[in-house]
């Protein structure tokens, strides 16, 4: 596999604030990778040190194999989605994607042909004459796709390129970039805190918490196999059970099935173990169940249980149930 | 609209009364036929407007006042936007400290500058009473520079300048082809102000006037304690129309609001 990027111990010092700390990463060429963790753990920071705009503390960054920890940003060919689109005001829609190619001094008639090309590819091509201020806020973020993806990077970098639009705007736009991704074949580093954006989009998705990389991998490894509680819970696992050795399992809600009396929904091997209802929240599709209950340890847990609406029991709370939790659901998790 | 509260109202009706109404008192004896400075007129003529346009000492020193505050707003600019810039984007260690440095002129009482300037400059230096009210003007107009340029910087969203440099653009060429175009209605208004503030200063002309170099406000202060004839209003009026002539220009090219909106911030 070959590497669009790569980070090798770098940290980011800010004063006394260590806000990235010490980071191996390898951005996959031509790959989607995603950097997924809440807010304040360092996602923005490590995108604007890959793009240049901040010297890490410690560490190197190579791009495209070469050592680009001291290049500035206009010589590292990146192209770069901010938050709040950064589009040039006092451009119009075509200047502002021409603007990396007259930076490159690329002809005029050449210019405006790959202007087009990628306004095409974003379905503007009927709004370069306009000014950014007249565009609609989805609008706004195709045109600064466009700008970014006009320049030919070797990488795209969007920071939180989603998070600024209405919901269906945004699954919309999912999409989308994906596509323009699987068009282009460009390498694109994503930073979200939206784990369902990360899992749908991802083919490479970088876990970080606290400056640090929790668990890296494809979603289909990450997900049903998380590395620890942050992970687990960042990812929606939301019980955490004790085992008889003291090590701590999670179990997400849709997994465990709920029954009134012990022996009813048999079948799987695992853990039964009593409780009573706490709140049942009915939710169209499914019904969440909020159980007190005690793992095999005694310690007192409380498990939220996700049940099918047409199959879930009739509870309601103060109820007494019973919690099965299938053994081959159950995921062994290391300590933070 | 936010709903006033009626002191407050009357009070800004009432300062509205106290700044307007000598002013219309002045237009109004300027184009008097008469030959004292007196309410009511005595009939209509344009005689004292003539009579102040031909007046030597007042266009001699009007061409003077232009010229200073014309050139030293331009200094003050020159100076200022890049202080502006590295207080607003450089990574100045301590800038608060540095932003107060750079608007302590607004407190120096003015008498005490040129009485500074006077003794270091024109008794020191040797340097002629042009040149010095020069320096002065623009000391004086540089913080005003800072603190729109400033203001008017504080508006634009760094990423933007960020995008041009991740675009290819060096920061040179993100200064000239970004922030600059960006800024233009800060500067503009910066201008703006302190060529006003330079055109009607009084306490630094007059300390540091001389026989062959005076500012219009000095001659007008002369000229009242000698004369009492509506020579100086027809001047004032003048000055008034030049005055409300760029207002309404900058209000047709800018916009009133985005030159001026900057001052307060
Ligand atoms: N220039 C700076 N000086 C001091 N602290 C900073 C600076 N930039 C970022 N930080 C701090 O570093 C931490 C990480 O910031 P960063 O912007 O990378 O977070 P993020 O993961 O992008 O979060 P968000 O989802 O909120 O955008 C935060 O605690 C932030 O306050
Ligand atoms: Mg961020």
């Amino acid at each position: 596999m070959t590497h669009a990027a790569r980070f090798h111990g770098v940290s980011q010092v800010f004063g006394d604030f260590t806000a990235v700390d010490n980071i191996d990463l390898d951005i996959p060429d031509g790959k989607l990778t995603t950097l997924l963790g809440p807010s304040g753990c360092g996602k923005t920071t490590s995108l604007r040190m890959l793009a240049g705009y901040l010297a890490p503390t410690r560490g190197t960054i190579s791009i495209a194999g070469v050592d680009s920890t001291r290049t500035p940003p206009e010589r590292r060919n990146l192209g770069m989605v901010f938050q709040s689109y950064a589009l040039f005001p006092h451009m119009s829609v075509a200047d502002n994607v021409g603007f990396g190619l007259k930076m490159r001094r690329v002809p005029a008639a050449d210019r405006a042909r790959r202007v087009t090309e990628s306004l095409e590819l974003v379905g503007l091509a009927h709004l370069s004459a306009s000014k950014p201020k007249k565009l609609s806020g989805g609008q706004q973020q195709r045109v600064a796709l466009a700008r970014a993806i006009a320049i030919r990077p070797k990488l795209l970098l969007l920071d939180e390129p989603l998070s600024n639009l209405d919901a269906r705007l945004r699954i919309q736009m999912r999409a989308e970039i994906r596509r323009i991704q699987a068009e282009t074949g460009l390498a694109v580093v994503l930073v979200t805190h939206d784990q369902d954006e990360a899992l749908e989009m991802s083919d490479e998705m970088v876990l970080m918490k606290d400056g640090r990389i929790q668990q890296q991998g494809t979603p289909q490894a990450v997900f049903p196999a998380p590395a620890n509680r942050f992970v687990a819970e960042f990812l929606g696992y939301e019980n955490f059970l004790t085992d008889a050795g003291g090590a701590t399992t999670t179990i997400r809600p849709e997994h465990l099935a709920l029954s009134v009396s012990e022996r009813t929904p048999a079948a799987e091997t695992g853990a039964v173990l009593p409780g009573v209802v706490l709140d049942v929240a009915y939710r169209g599709v499914d019904v969440l169940v909020t159980v007190a209950s005690a793992d095999v340890s005694g310690a007192r847990v409380e498990l939220l249980a996700d049940l099918r609406a047409e199959s879930a029991p009739d509870l309601t709370p103060g109820a007494d149930v019973w919690v099965h939790v299938p053994a081959t659901h159950l995921v062994p998790l290391a300590a933070d | 609209m936010r709903t006033r509260h009626p002191i407050a109202a009357s009070l800004a009706v009432g300062g509205y009364v106290v700044m307007l109404v000598p002013i219309l008192f002045v237009v109004v004896t300027a184009f008097t036929a008469g030959s004292t400075l007196r309410f009511p007129p005595d009939g209509f003529s344009l005689r004292w407007f003539e009579a102040a346009l031909t007046y030597e000492p007042f266009t001699s020193s009007l061409l003077s006042s232009l010229m200073l505050a014309a050139i030293s707003a331009v200094l003050a600019l020159a100076l200022g936007v890049p202080v502006a810039l590295a207080v607003h984007r450089g990574a100045l260690p301590g800038r608060s400290v540095v932003e107060g440095l750079f608007l302590s002129p607004l407190i120096v009482p003015e008498l005490v500058v040129g009485l500074a300037l006077y003794q270091q400059l024109m008794v020191g230096f040797g340097l002629d009473n042009f040149q010095t009210l020069l320096l002065g003007h623009t000391v004086l107009m540089f913080p005003y520079a800072v603190r729109v340029t400033g203001a008017s910087l504080a508006l634009i969203d760094p990423a933007v300048e960020d995008a041009a440099r991740g675009l290819g653009a060096s920061p040179g060429r993100t200064f000239l082809s970004v922030t600059l175009p960006l800024l233009r209605p800060g500067l503009f208004s910066a201008a703006l102000l302190s060529f006003i503030t330079s055109f009607n200063n009084v306490p630094l002309s007059l300390l540091l006037q001389s026989r062959d170099f005076r500012t219009l406000p000095v001659v007008m202060l002369d000229y009242v304690q000698q004369n009492y004839d509506p020579i100086v209003a027809a001047i004032s009026v003048l000055i008034l129309a030049g005055t409300v002539l760029v207002a309404v220009i900058a209000e047709r090219t800018v916009g009133f609001a985005r030159v001026f909106g900057g001052i307060n911030r």
